[in-house]
């Protein structure tokens, strides 16, 4: 029988969109059904997780509409997808919260909540689908949703980002569209199990191998496009600063890496079957895949380190650090099947390239989001994130300026912050392929650590700019004192900055949002010192993601499989 | 007000037909687009209803439906205009010029999700997948004799309602403006 949990993170997300939409007439309630439907789809990522991964990790097939595969939907849920819904949660759970007092009143009456919901729907879905055109629909539905909130505010400067980010983004799904119909036309299916199951014997199934390369090379080029790697990242640094702060975390922390997820998805577990992928696929992508990977850490880190207010910054720093997370997969697939010692197994190179890669995204989107956030709080606060009217603010905010020390530090890569094991995983895939003579390892692994000291200067410089030193002309007219709105129950002496008088509502609104950002301080530090549970799910992860074998057969399981007369009971 | 008394066929000219207590529909269209309209809208309405009850086995459905759907209603407000659609057909107050229909249409969108939303989450009830299907066979009706009741119609009526509310609320916000 189908276990409902496979599917519940897509329904509770799409529920809670919904049931926003109906307590529209009241802010109060609509609030309180948001927040609350983060905390459920936080919980029921958290029963997946357990029941995929940490009670022996398994492969869970489940049938939508009870026709069996490959003629309906399948959705599979694996380590892979639990440990992308478990990033999806934390962070979906953050962004929801600061969101909720962070966003002014009519824009959440207006259609902040259903969006955000729908757009966490749409990321379940692709996280969760196990057919490429089902793939296809959930990226639409996350996009449709980051359309409207990427041009949420309005602005003039918004619509052009928003413009930008919209019309490049059809132009992908197009791209992705004739793609799919291609791979159709060619390998005769869209479920992914079966896909991966011609592909690893093509003349059993008469399925023609040219033309996959280059439809996956399309796939490739759109899915790149959504993770904002070089030379697909111009919608990048506009569309981040145009969205609201909340927004913006989701986007850089979590739809980021759905394209990561696709590409791992796509090119480790479907393309990957049998000796042609080796020989053909990976040969090929790999290399392509570390270029654009290079580029991505060079440009964003160099672009970052040149920026002059917060959110520009912190932009182009996400190029860069989806950088970090591509490179591995790229030097994965360079020599996918040299044997190394990982996570007390001997483990493939691509295995640890992806583990890598997770373990890396993950560290981002905590990190990422979190900086994102306080740079939101600083324009509630302050009213700008411009590095020259900024400085001082550790004297005033001290919370705010610590959480932003602990994400900066993170991406840094300190110890014992997730962030060093993630940079310590990629480098360890890089130098395990130098070792292993893979030609240009050496390469990636330079480019590794140039970026790496890239992301020293510009975090240094944030951190310097904004907190550091003395109070500027400006933090000093809108924080004449320390804000002390936190522990003291809301009664703090602060002058609300933007939102203009120091009420009450205002120091709880602000009150909510440190504490967001003070969590997830603690979640970087604590899942750092317990490092060993992601580094293990992310184990699993690249197991799952490279196991392709036990992904087709688990979908194709008769155990499993709905009776073949399909969904007519 | 029926709105047949203000003068049909004069061209007056006051300032602007739309506003005011007059509908003024007569002043911007003509006699023959007004009786086309008159005479395809309930055409137009009732092939958007056989196609969305049959949608679920045959070509049709609850989008292409609710698309005719909302053809029918643009036609009204191009030729019969705002004022007209809300006072006389939907019976709505358009004393102070809102377009107050807008909002029905936006509840029209949230239960069309509702109903499309519950018609799947119903099999995981009965232990099945999300989104299964029934089908019941009625034999031995009267006049129809044999009839299919399939339980996709209701997640085709959810998509009806959504897509109508939807594209009527785009349809009369972008109108307003």
């Amino acid at each position: 029988m189908a276990s409902p949990v496979v599917v519940a993170p897509i329904l509770v997300a799409l529920a809670t969109a919904v049931l926003t939409l109906v307590t529209r007439f009241d802010a109060r309630a609509q609030r309180a059904t948001s927040v609350l439907g983060g905390v459920a789809y936080f919980a029921v990522v958290a029963v997946l997780f357990d029941r995929v991964v940490l009670s022996g990790p398994t492969v869970v097939p489940y049938y939508v509409s009870n026709w069996p595969a490959p003629y309906g939907i399948t959705l599979v849920a694996d380590a892979l997808s639990a440990f992308m819904l478990g990033l999806a949660a934390v962070v979906g759970l953050a962004a929801v919260v600061f969101g909720s007092t962070y966003v002014d009143e009519f824009g959440q009456r207006l259609s902040y909540h259903p969006l955000f919901h729908f757009m966490m729907a749409g990321v379940s879905g692709a996280f969760l689908t196990g057919d490429l055109f089902n793939l296809f629909v959930w990226f639409e539905v996350m996009l449709m949703s980051s359309y409207v909130l990427v041009l949420f505010y309005s602005g003039r400067e918004h619509t052009r980002a928003a413009l930008n980010y919209v019309v490049l983004n059809l132009l992908a799904s197009a791209v992705m569209l004739v793609a799919i119909g291609g791979l159709y036309a060619t390998t005769g299916t869209l479920n992914m199990a079966d896909m991966a199951r011609r592909l690893a014997d093509p003349a059993a199934y008469g399925v023609e191998l040219a033309p996959t390369l280059g439809l996956a090379s399309l796939l490739l080029a759109v899915f790149a496009l959504k993770a904002g790697v070089v030379p697909f990242h111009f919608w990048v640094p506009a569309a981040y600063r145009a969205a609201p702060a909340p927004v913006t975390a989701v986007l850089a922390g979590v739809v980021k890496k759905v394209g990561v997820y696709a590409i791992i998805r796509l090119f480790f577990t479907v393309f990957a079957g049998g000796a042609y992928a080796n020989t053909a696929t990976f040969a090929y992508v790999g290399p392509i895949l570390a270029l654009m990977a290079g580029a991505s850490i060079v440009y964003g880190g160099v672009g970052a380190v040149g920026r002059d207010d917060v959110d520009g910054l912190l932009a182009f720093s996400s190029v860069g650090q989806v950088g970090f997370i591509v490179l591995p997969l790229g030097v994965g697939m360079a020599a996918p099947d040299l044997t190394v010692a990982f996570a007390g197994a001997e483990r493939t190179l691509a295995a640890l390239g992806v583990a890598a890669a997770l373990v890396y995204a993950f560290n981002h989107a905590l990190a990422k989001s979190l900086l994102f956030l306080a740079s939101g709080t600083l324009h509630a606060t302050v009213g700008t994130t411009r590095l020259d009217r900024l400085g001082g603010l550790a004297a005033r905010t001290p919370l705010v300026a610590a959480s932003f020390l602990l994400g900066g530090l993170s991406l840094i890569g300190v110890p014992p912050l997730v962030g060093f094991f993630g940079k310590l995983l990629v480098f360890r895939t890089a130098t395990e392929a130098m070792a292993g003579g893979t030609p240009g390892a050496g390469v990636a692994l330079a480019v590794a650590l140039g970026g790496a000291v890239l992301t020293i200067a510009y975090v240094t410089r944030a951190w310097n700019a904004v907190f550091w030193g003395e109070p500027s002309e400006t933090v000093r007219t809108v924080l004449p004192e320390r804000w002390r709105g936190v522990g003291a129950g809301g009664d703090a002496a602060t002058d609300g900055g933007t939102n203009g008088g120091g009420s009450d509502a205002t120091d709880r609104a602000l009150a909510v949002q440190v504490t967001t950002l003070v969590a997830l301080a603690l979640c970087i530090v604590g899942f750092g010192v317990g490092v060993e549970f992601v580094v293990d799910a992310a184990a699993h992860a690249a197991h799952a993601a490279t196991d392709t074998q036990g992904y087709v057969s688990a979908v194709f399981d008769p155990a499993t499989q709905p009776g073949g007369e399909g969904g007519g009971h | 007000m029926s709105g047949a008394d203000a003068g049909a066929g004069t061209a007056e000219d006051a300032p602007d037909a739309e506003s005011g207590p007059s509908l003024g529909y007569e002043r911007h269209t003509t006699v023959i687009a007004r009786t086309v309209v008159r005479v395809t809208v309930p055409i137009i309405l009732l092939t958007a209803v056989a196609l969305l009850l049959q949608g679920h086995n045959q070509p049709g459905g609850g989008f292409i439906g609710a698309v005719l759907t909302a053809t029918a209603f643009v036609l009204v407000y191009v030729v019969f205009g705002q004022a007209y659609l809300q006072s006389d057909l939907l019976g709505l107050d358009t004393a102070d010029d809102t377009h107050r229909a807008v909002e029905y249409y936006r509840w029209l969108f949230t239960a069309g999700l509702v109903v499309a939303l519950a018609s799947g989450l119903v099999p995981l009830a009965f232990g099945f997948p999300f989104l299964t299907q029934a089908v019941a066979m009625l034999e031995g009706l009267p006049l129809y004799g044999h009839m299919e009741v399939a339980s996709a119609f209701a997640f085709d009526l959810g998509v009806y309602f959504t897509v109508v509310g939807g594209l009527l609320t785009v349809l009369g916000e972008v109108g307003t403006e």
